[in-house]
């Protein structure tokens, strides 16, 4: 099976990378496997300055899923040029820097810190957190989004890839003005907002009140959004919500998807980035593929009639 | 730390409302006392993340059991699991209680289900020759846990009961009043954690432990979920170090280090 993906610029040795923000910055997962078994890793959201994320309850189970408010809790930009990144040095995966901020000098500055950096193959820029007061300034504004996307894009020749929120009317039109701002794919999506009540304590159970909805739930809501992108702008589409198995990223892929991240699958499966890797082999293969490229956009034929003009 | 399947070889009722699954893993394990795995508690629709669970008692290298009062989904699943049934396990995980160099005087305090920790705990520092006794506390004489369990390493067990049913009329950490102690060792309800904490401070008592529990995703680290205010963040990590993970630093932190 050819399992090489390609999203613009950035070439992946397989389609699966790793989510931002359940995989820290490799460590942990480096006890279990080897990273180099992965088409990328995203790594944890990196800010300037460190931050210190939000106080305790930060985590609720719900069906299907779970809510999370850990508020960008990172050691900061400092921290991983010198700690973080020469230790995912070591492995032969594609390492995308995910970049927060709280305004746009914020994640400038981030961007000219990282480039030019030996280890880095492209920024993903994170304007979608919900869980931080001032996370979604940039995600529900087509303006402000083009504004932030293209005063990175001055810093830095990298892929840039541009995270999605899916808390707003219609994703495709902050999507579109990503994409002519300059950025280089788009990943999608980001949490769900939501929330859990506490009965007994009568008070919402994550501490800030709402959270970010994750996992399986949120596969129907990101495969529309991805399906979405992919029939009606050009720019390439990294899917992310409630992968679970190869089958799973197979329907991305066949939504739209150029690859895929896993996410929250992570906590119940420590071990499924690699297994969905070996799983997507199998699905392409009972399908009737030879290559990753092969599926893609193939239950999307505006998608495929737009790429082929 | 790594995945893998165990098995149930044995379903216990210690109370009406609790059960302990004696389950055996596949090669030897070597847990600390106060570490922790998280169990795969269902088919991922109604539960969807493990839930971390520290391991009572130690049977054989590779027979270990679970501790738990059923209170949800997760839970009810766990306790309608019989012999022969398989789930996932991933640890041991987190730092465990550190032990003393040599012989002290050690009082374990458990409150509801706290008890699971303190078992092995129990039983290692009888084999550093410590003088144990542990204070068991709870709503109710149906829902104090472990006592037998304890009774037959051959400490010392005192119990304590809000209704008074049982021993103590009271707070289980008012027990310690008249109790001399080199450690302290606890794990239960916060409020009972913040009692044990204050005793600490007051006499002082400096090894002082306690075992927290927090909601958590992963267990191992990533997810940033558990987390607790650090009492002496380490300045060199800034705003970052405000708070410390109860899966990874923890779940065992001395007195002092958090703030709970």
């Amino acid at each position: 099976m050819e399992m090489q993906a390609r999203v613009g610029r950035l070439l992946f040795k397989n389609p699966v990378l790793t989510a931002s923000g359940t995989f820290g910055y490799g460590r942990e997962a480096a006890e279990l496997y080897d990273l180099s078994l992965l088409g990328g890793v995203m790594v944890k959201g990196v800010s300037r300055d460190p931050w210190p994320g939000n106080g305790p309850i930060r985590i609720a189970r719900i069906p299907g899923g779970m809510l999370n408010a850990i508020g960008l809790q990172n050691p900061g930009l400092r921290h991983f040029l010198e700690v973080d990144l020469p230790f995912l040095r070591h492995y032969d995966t594609q390492v995308i820097v995910n970049v927060v901020g709280h305004d746009e000098a914020g994640f400038v500055d981030v961007v000219r810190g990282v480039h030019g950096q030996p280890g880095v193959a492209g920024i993903e820029l994170n304007i979608s957190c919900p869980n931080v007061a001032d996370g979604l300034l940039f995600s529900q504004d087509p303006d402000r989004a083009g504004r932030l996307v293209g005063l990175v894009r001055q810093e830095t020749s990298l892929p840039l890839i541009v995270k999605l929120s899916p808390n707003v009317t219609d994703p495709v039109e902050i999507g579109a003005a990503c994409q002519a701002a300059g950025a280089d794919a788009l990943s999608a999506i980001n949490t769900v907002i939501g929330m859990a009540i506490d009965v007994e304590r009568r008070r919402p159970v994550i501490g800030i009140g709402s959270a970010g909805i994750s996992g399986p739930a949120l596969k129907p809501v990101a495969l529309r959004i991805v399906y979405d992108l992919a029939r009606k702008l050009d720019i390439p589409v990294i899917g992310i919500g409630g992968i679970e198995s190869g089958r799973d990223a197979l329907e991305y892929l066949m939504a739209g998807a150029r690859a895929v991240a896993v996410g929250t699958a992570v906590f119940r499966d420590p071990l499924a980035p690699p297994r969905i890797v070996a799983e997507l082999a199998r699905e392409l293969a009972a399908q009737g593929f030879a290559a990753v490229d092969e599926a893609w956009a193939a239950a999307n034929p505006e998608a495929r009639r737009r790429q082929s003009r | 730390m790594r995945p893998r399947e165990i098995r149930v070889v044995e379903r216990l009722q210690p109370a009406p409302d609790c059960v302990e699954l004696v389950c055996e893993f596949p090669e030897d394990e070597g847990p600390q006392s106060g570490q922790f795995y998280m169990l795969s508690v269902g088919d991922g629709r109604d539960t969807y993340l493990p839930r971390p669970f520290s391991f009572y008692r130690v049977f054989s290298p590779r027979r270990l059991s679970f501790l738990f009062r059923v209170v949800g989904p997760g839970t009810r699943f766990l306790a309608g699991l019989r012999p022969r049934d398989r789930l996932q396990a991933m640890g041991p995980l987190g730092r465990g209680f550190p032990l003393p160099d040599g012989p002290e005087r050690a009082v374990l305090v458990a409150g509801g289900v706290g008890v699971p920790p303190l078992w092995s705990l129990a039983r290692s520092l009888l084999g550093l020759g410590c003088e144990v006794t542990a204070l068991l506390g709870a709503r109710t004489r149906s829902a104090v846990l472990g006592r037998p369990e304890l009774e037959a390493l051959g400490i010392q067990v005192l119990t304590a009961t809000d209704d008074g049913s049982m021993g103590h009329r009271g707070p289980v950490t008012e027990l310690l009043g008249g109790i001399e102690a080199d450690g302290l060792y606890a794990c239960g309800p916060e409020g009972m954690l913040r009692a044990v904490r204050d005793i600490a401070a007051a006499r002082p008592l400096p090894r002082t432990y306690l075992a927290l529990e927090a909601a958590m995703a992963c267990g191992y680290g990533i997810c940033l979920g558990c987390a607790v205010e650090r009492a002496q963040p380490d300045p060199a990590l800034g705003a970052y170090g405000t708070y410390a993970r109860v899966c990874r630093e923890g779940p065992v932190f001395r007195w002092d280090e958090v703030r709970i």
